[in-house]
């Protein structure tokens, strides 16, 4: 006895009632939903409105032929595995049927196991070239969200934010300031069942120290001077939904206590109050620092870091995101342009190369600063070198401290280091500036306020080396 | 006169596994519902052709000939097949009655095949 295959959405067409009883009592029997059309406009109305996983097709119907019919299910967008059945086992009439989208051809009389393997194997190639679509769609995923990005770094990024949405595991999200760890916890909720609940975002190094439990516990009347209303707080806000602790390492070491006594027990106190709520929250942490850092130096609690650290997010830098430079920012010309009634078109070659090469320290709120100022301070049409800040023409030496500097001296930023070689930056700087002045040996000179002759002997020395 | 022997009127190996394939009580629906096919197409197949509606004539022929062919009723596949096919030169009156002698044939060898 064979295996019983998955039972499947299966519509007959077939108007010779003895053929079609035969075909009804097998797909019965093999387990199938099954529903049967005797003419091809039947079919077509049950295929748009049922859409069946197999179609099977006599090519000879009353109203149009089982050809005619294949072409116009095809451009009503009818998904299904099509089998055509016919009384004439010629090549022509299989390639043609091919030709039209069938996946397969079955010669009248045919057995019940004849039947069931040919459907069988139409079901398990469709499942297959579904699955196939499925993977390349998420494969090549230019947004996900509130991202923009195609890069493999970002690739990894949605696949994980998809895995453990569904999850109520706390996620701590890491990555250099800018990345966008927010937009990165609100695809987390928005992915997630909660998604119809609150998303409460609190950034724990934007609030005052002594303001931080009343924000995230909430307060009672009266409870310190100020308190003139019950608070509810941002945890019972995020009841049923998600609470988003940004930059949780700059969390004073006693908020950490009761944080860590929240996580455990999902209870909220408020301040003042003497009455524990158990809330239903899932809690989404993040940093630009090295939390694991922080912990060995002492700063942050390590029971609470392995509560907080079950799935772990880590936000690439723009650097290290390729093409997905370019993509965003013709994305977010687009939106500026629409915002402020420019009618920007994108980017010239000039400006393009200019923005790829850029290392974006500030990663993608610093590429939404360059090109908001772009668009605000010019008329429109496309976006010229010109219009961009003069660092993004000079390279990494002009460019300053990344924007998370105050962060980055109390700890290591996470990601790999902007800073790069003396030489690097030298040939680097060097070869923008000669291509900022179209070879111009001398004007690029003036441009770094160096000698020529430097530049020609650099230039030299590179062309020995190779 | 056309005579057909039960054995000819069916091909044992679509009959016959139409028989095992199909539970007995379904296998004598698909033969009624083969019966009330044979008697609709046989008698729109004699108005068409009493009609001079060829096209009538030859729709006709052909689910009889699709209908014979599910079970295996080889005989009166044939007669439909010529029946359906414009280009051969036997008239109506010619070809009608030898495809009523294959139906009656292969209607009594289905039965005997549940009997």
């Amino acid at each position: 006895m064979p295996a019983p295959i998955p039972a499947a959405r299966v519509l007959l067409v077939e108007d010779t009632p003895t053929q079609a009883e035969i075909a009804k009592a097998m797909l019965r029997d093999f387990g199938h939903d099954m529903r049967h059309a005797e003419t091809a406009g039947a079919a077509l109305e049950i295929a748009q409105e049922w859409q069946p996983d197999a179609i099977l097709v006599d090519l000879v119907l009353p109203d149009f032929s089982g050809m005619e019919l294949m072409r116009r299910l095809k451009a009503q967008g009818v998904n299904a595995a099509c089998i055509v059945l016919t009384a004439h086992g010629s090549v022509n009439t299989a390639v043609e049927a091919m030709r039209e989208g069938a996946t397969d051809f079955l010669l009248k009389p045919y057995a019940a196991a004849r039947l069931r393997v040919t459907l069988e194997n139409a079901l398990e190639k469709r499942a297959l070239r579904q699955a196939l679509d499925t993977a390349q769609t998420v494969l090549r995923r230019d947004h996900f969200h509130g991202f923009i990005g195609a890069s493999p770094a970002m690739q990894a990024v949605y696949r994980t934010i998809e895995s453990v949405a569904g999850s109520k595991a706390t996620v701590f999200i890491s990555g250099e300031s800018g990345t966008g760890k927010e937009v990165a916890a609100e695809a987390l909720h928005q992915a997630s069942p909660r998604r119809a609940k609150a998303f409460i975002a609190l950034n724990c190094g934007a609030i005052p120290r002594d303001l931080l439990e009343s924000e995230i516990f909430g307060h009672v009347k009266g409870a310190f001077t100020g308190a003139t209303e019950n608070r509810i707080g941002a945890a019972r806000a995020a009841d049923g939904g998600t609470l988003f602790l940004d930059e949780i390492g700059e969390m004073p070491a006693e908020m950490q206590v009761k944080l860590l006594r929240f996580v455990q027990t999902g209870q909220v106190t408020p301040v003042g109050g003497t009455r524990a709520e158990k809330v239903d929250v899932r809690l989404v942490c993040a940093t630009n620092r090295d939390i694991l850092a922080e912990v060995q130096a002492g700063r942050f609690r390590e029971d609470l870091y392995y509560r907080l650290y079950v799935v772990p997010v880590v936000l690439p830098p723009l650097r290290a995101r390729g093409e997905d430079v370019p993509l965003i920012a013709r994305h977010l010309l687009a939106a500026y342009s629409r915002e402020e009634g420019k009618g920007f078109t994108g980017f010239d070659d000039e400006a393009e190369a200019a923005i790829t090469t850029y290392p974006w320290p500030g990663n993608v709120r610093q590429l939404q600063n360059v090109l908001r100022n772009a668009v605000v301070l010019h008329a429109g049409g496309t976006v010229t070198r010109a219009m961009l800040p003069g660092l993004l023409l000079h390279g990494l030496l002009l460019q300053g401290a990344p924007s998370s500097a105050p962060a980055a001296a109390a700890s290591k930023p996470v990601g790999p280091s902007p800073i790069e070689p003396l030489v690097v930056s030298e040939r680097r700087l060097i070869l923008a500036a000669l291509e900022h002045t179209g070879q111009d040996v001398l004007r690029a000179a003036a441009l770094l306020d160096v000698n020529p002759s430097t530049l020609y002997r650099k230039l030299t020395a590179w062309k020995k080396e190779g | 006169m056309h005579k057909v022997s039960l054995m000819s009127a069916l091909d044992p190996e679509v009959a016959g596994q139409l028989a095992e394939d199909l539970p007995p009580d379904v296998f004598r629906t698909i033969i009624s519902t083969f019966e009330d096919d044979l008697s609709r197409l046989a008698h729109e197949l004699a108005e068409a052709a009493q009609a001079g509606d060829q096209e009538g004539y030859e729709r006709a022929a052909h689910s009889l000939a699709g209908a014979a062919a599910a079970v295996g009723a080889t005989g009166l596949e044939r007669e439909a097949r010529i029946a359906m096919d414009h280009r051969q030169p036997e008239a109506p009156a010619v070809v009608l009655p030898r495809l009523l002698v294959e139906a009656e044939a292969a209607l009594r060898a289905l039965h005997a095949l549940i009997n």
